[in-house]
């Protein structure tokens, strides 16, 4: 009986903590909103936006195909040496300064220096540099964020860009919209 | 003072409390103190028509200066003599530099209006300024900012946050907006009187190009290639506000043009033909010309097996109706994205009455304006390899096979083989910035992006499931240096009378006057050649990338050149590499205005 006690106390122990594990899960701490609009801010700043989009999908364009990182299958330390370094050949631009400085005393992407980035190999240098932490907020943003989701949410569009703008309506179509009001200084 | 009797002449017998010029001036500049401003009369269909005279009387009233799209102006104080005492007589910061969207920063596109000593310009999201330039500087007297939802439209523009201009009608300022809004303002007091959606960013559609004036209606085009959506091009009357018509330039089941689309592609859903550079109008024949832009996907050709009308093409619209007299599709099957979207400038050579129109696909077309019949053609590149010529009878490429459903021309990325250099590259031999038209000299003048690049093909299995998505079917990539030029091709001819060579491409487009020719490169510099030679003569270095039009314009007896100066489009974010010292131009937002 004791034992019993004992068990159903442990049994509903437990699935309070499932529940409030549950729960913490779909409420995010003030913690992980911090972390997340960091990260978002990254993400937006470095403008993976450009070409990987808002909600990380990626696909043709102008800048050639990006990839999806909703699909990815890189892991953080996989993703953070791809924004640092870039990908030769491709697209991705390298974000950390000076990574291929050929006099630098380490060479840590592919062991290329400026001298080997010619031809196939070129990588295009970002427009706004990342420092490490940065570049690691960013790799934990995707991680959290857009790696392995589904199609882009209602919820993760809001997220992303807030309810100003009429951004979201696609994934809210009955929604009615007034046009904005311009103003005129003079 | 041919202005103020321009001025007088058009309201003689009007009832005005008008004032006038011994006002004393602050200082110039946006915070200035305001001159006393002058009431300027109604723009009407009349002036537009002639808008080509006004010229000689310092105006600017039509985005390409006339509605024929010449960009020439008969002023000649500043000629091949005194150019070369040119300098900045004011400058003027603008806004509208932040970004939104896929995009980091907005750009200056527009070419300025000028009417009765006042300037009019917009900025990347569509601000409008109107500026008093009389007295030899420049005072802002009112700014319309429209709010432009920033990333609802920028997620979706596939080049830039650009406006390439506004338009005057009556007594308003008639602007675009990127996300998609026709706007009018009241020219004096910078309030907007109504506003109208005419585009759907919801569905990939955005406005970049400055409307066009025709009668009482506004000509809209519409941007969006890139994002699958059927391009239109869209009459709103002035007065009422209501749509008059909207031609769709992908036709729709049961229309003709609709069995150049084969197989089961929902083109009139996402068959692409975007219509976003502004066009020309003819009132003789009430007709309005009109270039189309690439099928979606872009690349991916085999995807929309068929002709694909009428993208790539040059319609000629009846103005009343939007019903199509003719067109002539340059590039069938377009595996490219050679854009047919540039003015299509009208002139009349050796008694034959011409549109001349530079592809982006590296060719100069002639086609008669009665019929769309082909005249002649010319490449006006340095190199042009996706082709080996045009037919001399036909007007399209010599390899171009009627019977086949994908064409693959001299080469072409294809399923087969999915990369593929070609020349000139994506981003066309001539991209949006306008060419000018000497009708003295019958010179035509091209801004050239001497370019080849590489097209990676991604084939695409159906349209996509969601709006706003890029649907191109590959991308591009510049393993070459891209470089630029201004080549003159003789109208009487059809040949190249001579080329300026650049060390960029031009992004900025040209003006002509009687013996000089203006424009810019993207490093900075302002420059103006001998009409005739193309020698260099001057040149001013604005510290800014340009990539908008100059203009010139006439106040208090004296001319001025004014050019916008502010790097954006898609140069900077998409074909950079091409030209690597670019990298160092800085996001601006600056009005030049240049006199002796």
């Amino acid at each position: 009986m004791r034992i019993s006690v004992l068990t159903s106390a442990a049994a509903a122990a437990a699935l309070a903590m499932v529940a409030l594990a549950a729960l913490v899960s779909a409420t995010p701490t003030r913690a992980e909103e911090s972390e997340a609009a960091l990260g978002r801010a990254i993400y937006a700043k470095a403008n993976c936006v450009g070409c990987h989009k808002w909600h990380g999908g990626g696909g043709g364009g102008y800048g050639g195909a990006a990839l999806s990182l909703r699909k990815t299958q890189l892991d953080r330390d996989q993703i953070i040496m791809t924004v640092t370094c870039g990908r030769p050949g491709a697209g991705m631009p390298s974000f950390l300064r000076g990574v291929y400085d050929d006099d630098a005393k380490e060479h840590p992407c592919y062991g290329f220096s400026q001298k080997d980035l010619t031809g196939d190999n070129h990588v295009v240098e970002a427009g706004v540099f990342l420092r490490p932490n940065e570049i690691a907020a960013v790799a934990d943003y995707v991680l959290a964020h857009i790696k392995g989701r589904g199609d882009p949410t209602l919820e993760e569009c809001l997220a992303f860009f807030g309810d100003k703008s009429r951004v979201c309506d696609i994934y809210e179509p009955k929604q009615s919209h007034k046009m904005p009001t311009p103003t005129t200084v003079n | 003072m041919k202005a103020d009797k321009l001025y007088l002449r058009l309201l003689a017998g009007a009832a005005l409390t008008c004032l006038v010029s011994g006002v004393a001036y602050a200082e110039g500049g946006p915070a200035a103190e305001k001159p006393q401003t002058v009431k300027s009369p109604d723009v009407t269909s009349q002036r537009l028509d002639n808008a080509d005279k006004e010229m000689a009387e310092g105006n600017w009233i039509t985005h390409h200066g006339d509605l024929q799209g010449h960009r020439f102006s008969p002023l000649d104080q500043i000629n091949k003599d005194t150019v070369k005492n040119l300098h900045v007589a004011w400058t003027m910061a603008l806004g509208g530099i932040e970004g939104g969207g896929i995009w980091t920063h907005g750009g200056l596109e527009g070419t300025p209006l000028a009417e009765n000593g006042y300037l009019y310009v917009t900025d990347g999201w569509g601000s409008v300024y109107k500026i008093d330039a009389r007295g030899g500087k420049g005072t802002l007297i009112w700014k319309m900012d429209p709010k432009t939802d920033h990333d609802w439209a920028g997620a979706v523009a596939c080049c830039g946050v650009d406006n390439r201009g506004a338009a005057l009608y009556k007594d308003l300022v008639i602007s675009h907006t990127l996300d998609g809004r026709l706007i009018a303002t009241d020219k004096e007091t910078g309030q907007v009187k109504w506003q109208r959606q005419v585009a759907n960013p919801d569905k990939g559609e955005v406005v970049t190009g400055a409307p066009l004036i025709v009668k009482n209606m506004a000509i809209t085009g519409v941007a969006g290639g890139e994002y699958g959506i059927r391009g239109w091009i869209a009459a709103t009357d002035l007065d009422t506000q209501k749509e008059v018509w909207r031609t769709y330039t992908i036709p729709s089941k049961g229309e003709p043009g609709i069995e150049t689309w084969k197989g089961n592609v929902n083109a009139e859903v996402a068959g692409g033909g975007a219509t976003w550079v502004t066009g020309t109008f003819e009132p003789s024949t009430n007709t309005i010309y009109w270039g189309v832009g690439n099928p979606g996907p872009d690349w991916d050709n085999a995807f929309r097996p068929g002709d694909n009308l009428y993208t790539d093409s040059t319609l000629a619209l009846d103005a009343d109706t939007g019903k199509i007299k003719w067109h002539f599709q340059q590039t069938p099957n377009d595996p490219y994205d050679f854009d047919s979207v540039s003015e299509n400038v009208i002139v009349d050579v050796d008694g034959k009455k011409l549109v001349l129109h530079a592809n982006r696909n590296g060719i100069g077309y002639a086609m008669n304006r009665a019929d769309g019949k082909f005249e002649w053609a010319v490449p006006f590149v340095k190199q042009l390899t996706w082709t080996k010529g045009i037919n001399p009878q036909t007007g399209k490429p010599v390899e171009y096979d009627p019977k086949k459903d994908v064409q693959g021309y001299n080469i072409a990325p294809h399923r087969g083989q999915p990369f593929a250099d070609f020349c000139p590259g994506n981003m066309g031999g001539k991209n949006w910035p306008p060419t000018a038209y000497n009708p003295d000299l019958k010179l035509w003048y091209i801004p050239v992006i001497e370019s080849c690049n590489r097209v990676t093909i991604a084939p695409e299995k159906a349209i996509p499931a969601k709006s706003r998505e890029f649907f191109t079917g590959g991308g591009p990539s510049q393993p070459v240096r891209i470089t630029g030029s201004l080549t003159a091709i003789d109208a009487t001819t059809g040949k190249v009378a001579g080329k300026y060579e650049t060390r960029f491409p031009d992004l900025g487009g040209v003006l002509a006057t009687k013996d000089l020719v203006f424009s810019s490169e993207p490093n900075g510099e302002v420059y103006a050649l001998d009409a005739k030679t193309l020698q260099k003569l001057w040149s001013f270095n604005t510290g800014g990338g340009v990539n908008a039009p100059p203009i010139t314009f006439e106040v208090d007896g004296k001319q001025y050149v004014a050019i916008l100066v502010g790097m954006g489009g898609a140069w900077d974010k998409w074909f950079i590499d091409a030209t690597p010292e670019l990298k160092t131009m800085q996001p601006g937002s600056m009005l030049y205005v240049f006199g002796l």
